[in-house]
């Protein structure tokens, strides 16, 4: 159980399921493990945050578990996507803890947002990888299928053909040294869904994931990318993390899911407000 | 005898299955694959016929569930006044008379078809 979700499943306002899909990773595998170290290394952080004024505990998250995955990634997005829709249809927030980025799609379908906004490492634009459509490698461009507009905020590389896409007007790339000017003019018109492909994060800061890319974005900008979109948001998600290292990419997944959840939280009128002791933006 | 009990994994998208004890109208069926410390479990999505109200249960694909029963009938207008018509089932020559749903024209003799379950019923054609 991930620390802290003490809600009743049924009572919840943010439910955590964990979806530990493993099929299509191209260098280091392990995210079918992403789930469970996300939970243990979210164990130390404390109940209370200083900024917002909240008790996590007090926030109404609970913890589904993990939806058991299988080797057919597309059976297992519909069965996915379907227990995510019992969340959104109970009136509360999907937490989705990956698993390979492929599972994001499944947040997506299920929460129908207007707008992806996601951190990572890769425009994932690309119409197939291995000529697998459903490879993690496609996940943005599945995505826009549902959405609007994607947004890939620390997005440093990508194929030919991947950045010919990115130029179209439905995707914004904003390249790590861009993201406090990205933050300051951010203003959703529409719900988001925020996806967190911890591979956004520079490797020495999350090297517990599978296709490391060096010059990458900081925990603080990932932090403060996330503080500014939650409110926004109908769903979130933390994916690419696995067990290769020593709990660095899991620590930072599961902090900033509490950060989305304290952020979302007190930006629907559940908390108090911050009194001014919000944290700037910074790199 | 308004319903049957069958097994989740006999149901299909497109039948009926009872949940939350209204009949609904399964739009989807998935399954996920049991591994090999659990059972195979199906999730069931689906709209309640008369009340439209979207429903989902998530089974074991051998548990039992109930399936209503629901006729498709004909009947046939026989007045229409303030917004209701009397119509006749045009199976057991019945008279009974229901709302007319918004969006529905009706005026004497019109051949009408609706679902029937329990006595709740639900034009599907007029």
């Amino acid at each position: 159980m991930f620390p802290g979700t003490t809600a009743e499943r049924d009572a919840a306002d943010y439910v955590v399921v964990g979806a530990p899909l493993d099929v299509s990773t191209t260098f280091q595998p392990g995210t079918r493990f992403g789930p469970d170290e996300i939970r243990k290394f979210a164990e130390p952080y404390d109940d209370y945050d200083h900024r917002t004024d909240q008790f996590f505990t007090e926030l109404g998250v609970a913890d589904a578990g993990d939806v058991r995955a299988w080797d057919d990634a597309e059976a297992y997005l519909t069965f996915l996507s379907g227990t995510l829709r019992d969340v959104v249809w109970d009136d509360a927030v999907p937490l989705l803890l990956g698993g390979e980025h492929t599972v994001s799609y499944a947040g997506v379908e299920a929460t129908d947002p207007k707008t992806f906004v996601c951190l990572d490492a890769h425009l994932d634009l690309r119409t197939e990888y291995d000529g697998n459509e459903w490879s993690h490698a496609c996940v943005t461009r599945r995505v826009l299928d549902v959405v609007d507009e994607a947004v890939v905020v620390g997005a440093r590389t990508g194929s030919p053909e991947e950045w010919e896409r990115a130029e179209e007007e439905d995707v914004t790339v904003v390249p790590p040294e861009s993201v406090r000017e990205w933050l300051a003019g951010f203003d959703s018109d529409g719900p988001v869904y925020l996806s967190v492909d911890i591979d956004g994060a520079d490797p020495s800061v999350a090297p517990g994931t599978g296709t490391m890319e060096p010059f990458g974005l900081s925990s603080t900008q990932m932090r403060d990318a996330v503080r500014a979109v939650a409110p926004a948001c109908v769903g979130f998600d933390v994916v690419e993390v696995n067990d290769r290292d020593d709990g660095q990419a899991a620590a930072l997944g599961g902090k900033l899911l509490r950060e989305f959840v304290y952020a979302h939280a007190a930006s629907s009128g559940s908390a108090p407000d911050d009194g001014g002791r919000a944290d700037r933006p910074g790199d | 005898m308004a319903k049957e009990q069958k097994q989740v994994r006999e149901l299909q998208e497109g039948s009926y299955v009872m949940m939350e004890d209204s009949p609904c109208k399964i739009n989807a069926y998935s399954t996920a694959k049991p591994g090999k410390h659990g059972s195979a479990k199906a999730r069931i999505e689906g709209k309640g016929v008369f009340d439209n109200k979207k429903r989902s249960l998530s089974q074991p694909v051998d548990a039992k569930v109930w399936v209503p029963i629901i006729e498709r009938k004909g009947g046939q207008v026989l007045s229409v006044s303030d917004g209701e018509m009397q119509v006749m089932d045009l199976d057991s020559y019945e008279t009974f008379t229901m709302r007319i749903p918004d969006g529905i024209s009706a005026s004497s003799d019109d051949e009408i078809e609706f679902l029937e379950y329990e006595g709740q019923r639900k034009i599907v054609r007029s």
